[in-house]
């Protein structure tokens, strides 16, 4: 671990940062607290693909399954069998790890190329949400309803509004603080030696098989904890929108949008088009169902038209010439 | 035992037009190394622009192709020119990312101007059957698999012996000594992606007839588009018509034969085990 990982946890930026974004709930009216929170759940699903999708530059198109196990699956325990949705949660977790530790294997075994994995990982995603469509247990097709948030925290409930919104606003905050990790130790920087070059990477001696399992298994692990609580703020478990592939079409375009394999970029990308695509559904989501994806789609066309690696670079170069005027170098 | 050729008939009928599907990915793929993940919210395109014809002028879908192909055809000119040239030369992935970008623009275009509702477009040959014994079939089955076949085979002579048709195949083996030869390499790769996109149009108004056409449903195509052409091993023509075929009884078996979930499936299991231990597609040696 370099030094400039632990800079992250005692800088006080990010403390006044995340202090700030903690007293929101004081300043704002509950509509614009749900379109952070919702905000949040995406800045830490996007982050958590980033490690596998921006740092080892594998399109991952199959997390809709993690997040959906973590979402279905501790729902189900906790209404059919009484399960405590923490353990629950860990049980979740403990699951989409191992399923994304088998897709990575696959992945290394059958040397899949770039393109073969994103569409064998979209089959999964596809055959996931058909499972889980007509498995009477996972809900089925009708979705499962959670019993009423009162606020027990031994029960995994946070209270609704001010606590979800806490409860995601921590959770964000490790899937980015995992990301500043990883790119700071060396599973980073063997993550991004297996994107940018495999054959050289395995000839230098790096463990291909190993990192990518380990990525592709914090990456699932995360996105299946976000899950479960997602579910619990949502109370209603709905495969259409849980399990559903456009769900990681939609984390891989806010990756995207904000840069690919940066710390903050996800997040980046998340805060600026969840809010926008929320607002616009609030206000035009009854005359014009469909506008905020549409909105999303142009966006992301246009920002990898004009800067294919994301806008958070982009902010960067600008920022770098506003403090320095001379043009710079690179 | 007549199950059996229910399943058949009726997965080859509808294998046909899949592998047509994939003939136009597997084409653009070959000559630009382009894969569109909006392949299927294309087809939903030509399928609602039937549909819209019909409340129009009530035309029959089948009419309605002689104005859905061309303008298709003018529109996947138009998205490649302005949108996914301009992306040659970056990573490949990045290609993938805008045509998903692409995928939720035209999938929630339509839904804004459609409304989500399931609907359908009616045809004269809708609900006409032909029974062979035990076998039921309907028209418009039958209708595509002949329509779907007759363009393999056209497209295949055109590969073969037209200078278009050359000029694709010399870009496809090597794009350098190809543009080295004269041909205008930028110009053979939009005509190709704008004929991919028109037989989308072609193969929209075959699958519409009888099927409750939705907004969202993009994304299926797309995968069963994929799943046929990764098993047709990429730009490989006679493979992806089988592939499609393949997939199309996959689908029938597993929806006759097996319950629920499992039955559709299928065609995702079959294609991932071949994935695995045939990377490189059904066919066993390059035939282009």
């Amino acid at each position: 671990m370099r030094e400039e990982f632990y800079k992250t946890p005692s800088s006080p930026i990010w403390w006044g940062a995340l202090a700030l974004a903690a007293i929101m709930p004081f300043m704002l009216s509950s509509y614009y607290v749900h379109i952070l929170t919702l905000s949040l759940v995406y800045v830490a699903l996007a982050s958590s693909w980033n490690i596998v999708g921006g740092m080892a530059g594998q399109i991952s198109l199959a997390h809709s399954l993690f997040i959906g196990v973590g979402a279905m699956l501790s729902s189900a325990l906790l209404l059919k069998l009484g399960i405590n949705m923490w353990l629950g949660l860990v049980i979740s977790a403990a699951i989409s790890g191992v399923l994304g530790a088998i897709i990575a294997w696959i992945d290394f075994r059958f040397q899949l190329g770039h393109l073969s994995f994103v569409l064998i990982t979209l089959a999964f995603a596809e055959m996931g949400s058909i499972v889980v469509e007509g498995w009477d247990f996972l809900g089925g097709a009708s979705g499962l309803l959670l019993p009423k948030d009162t606020g027990n925290f031994l029960a995994f409930q946070f209270g609704g509004g001010s606590g979800a919104f806490w409860m995601m606003l921590a959770l964000a905050a490790i899937c980015v603080l995992v990301n500043v990790a990883i790119l700071n130790a060396p599973l980073g920087y063997y993550l991004r030696t297996i994107r940018d070059n495999e054959k050289a990477a395995q000839a230098i001696g790096v463990n291909i098989l190993r990192y990518k399992i380990i990525a592709m298994v914090i990456s699932a692990v995360l996105a299946s904890v976000v899950g479960t609580a997602y579910v619990r703020y949502l109370t209603f478990a709905d495969p259409y929108l849980l399990v559903s592939p456009v769900i990681t079409i939609e984390i891989v375009l806010f990756a995207t949008v904000g840069g690919l394999g940066r710390a903050y970029g996800p997040a980046l990308g998340a805060l600026l088009l969840v809010p926008l695509g929320e607002v616009l559904r609030g206000k035009l989501g009854s005359t014009l169902p469909g506008l905020h994806y549409f909105i999303y789609g142009i966006v992301v066309i246009s920002v990898i038209l004009v800067t294919p690696r994301g806008l958070l670079p982009l902010f960067e170069r600008l920022w770098a010439r506003w403090r320095n005027p001379q043009p710079v170098s690179k | 035992m007549s199950e059996l050729y229910q399943a058949l008939a009726q997965g080859l009928l509808i294998g046909s037009t899949y592998g047509l599907l994939a003939l136009g990915m597997g084409l653009v793929y070959g000559v630009s190394g382009v894969v569109n993940f909006s392949h299927g919210d294309f087809i939903s395109l030509g399928m609602f622009m039937c549909l819209a014809l019909f409340s129009a002028f009530s035309l029959d879908p089948y009419v309605s192709v002689l104005i859905t192909v061309p303008v298709m055809t003018a529109i996947g000119a138009l998205v490649y020119i302005f949108l996914i040239r301009p992306m040659v030369g970056h990573q490949f992935l990045m290609v993938v990312q805008l045509t998903l970008g692409l995928s939720l623009v035209l999938q929630n275009g339509i839904l804004m101007i459609f409304g989500g509702e399931p609907a359908r477009t009616p045809s004269i040959v809708e609900s006409k059957l032909v029974i062979l014994g035990d076998v039921v079939l309907r028209v418009p089955h039958i209708i595509a698999f002949v329509v779907s076949f007759a363009l393999a085979i056209g497209l295949y002579i055109m590969l073969r012996s037209t200078d278009f048709g050359r000029s694709i195949r010399a870009v496809h083996q090597n794009a350098h000594a190809a543009s080295l030869m004269g041909i205008n390499v930028g110009r053979v790769q939009v005509l190709t992606f704008a004929l991919g996109i028109g037989i989308l149009a072609l193969a929209a108004a075959l699958l519409l007839p009888g099927t409750p056409i939705q907004p969202t449903q993009g994304l299926r195509y797309t995968v069963i588009t994929l799943l046929v052409v990764v098993l047709g091993g990429m730009t490989n023509f006679v493979g992806i018509m089988l592939g499609g075929l393949i997939i199309g009884i996959a689908e029938a078996f597993g929806t006759i034969y097996l319950d629920g979930p499992l039955g559709l499936l299928m065609p995702y299991i079959i294609f991932v085990a071949i994935m695995l231990f045939r990377p490189q597609g059904l066919t066993w040696s390059a035939s282009r």
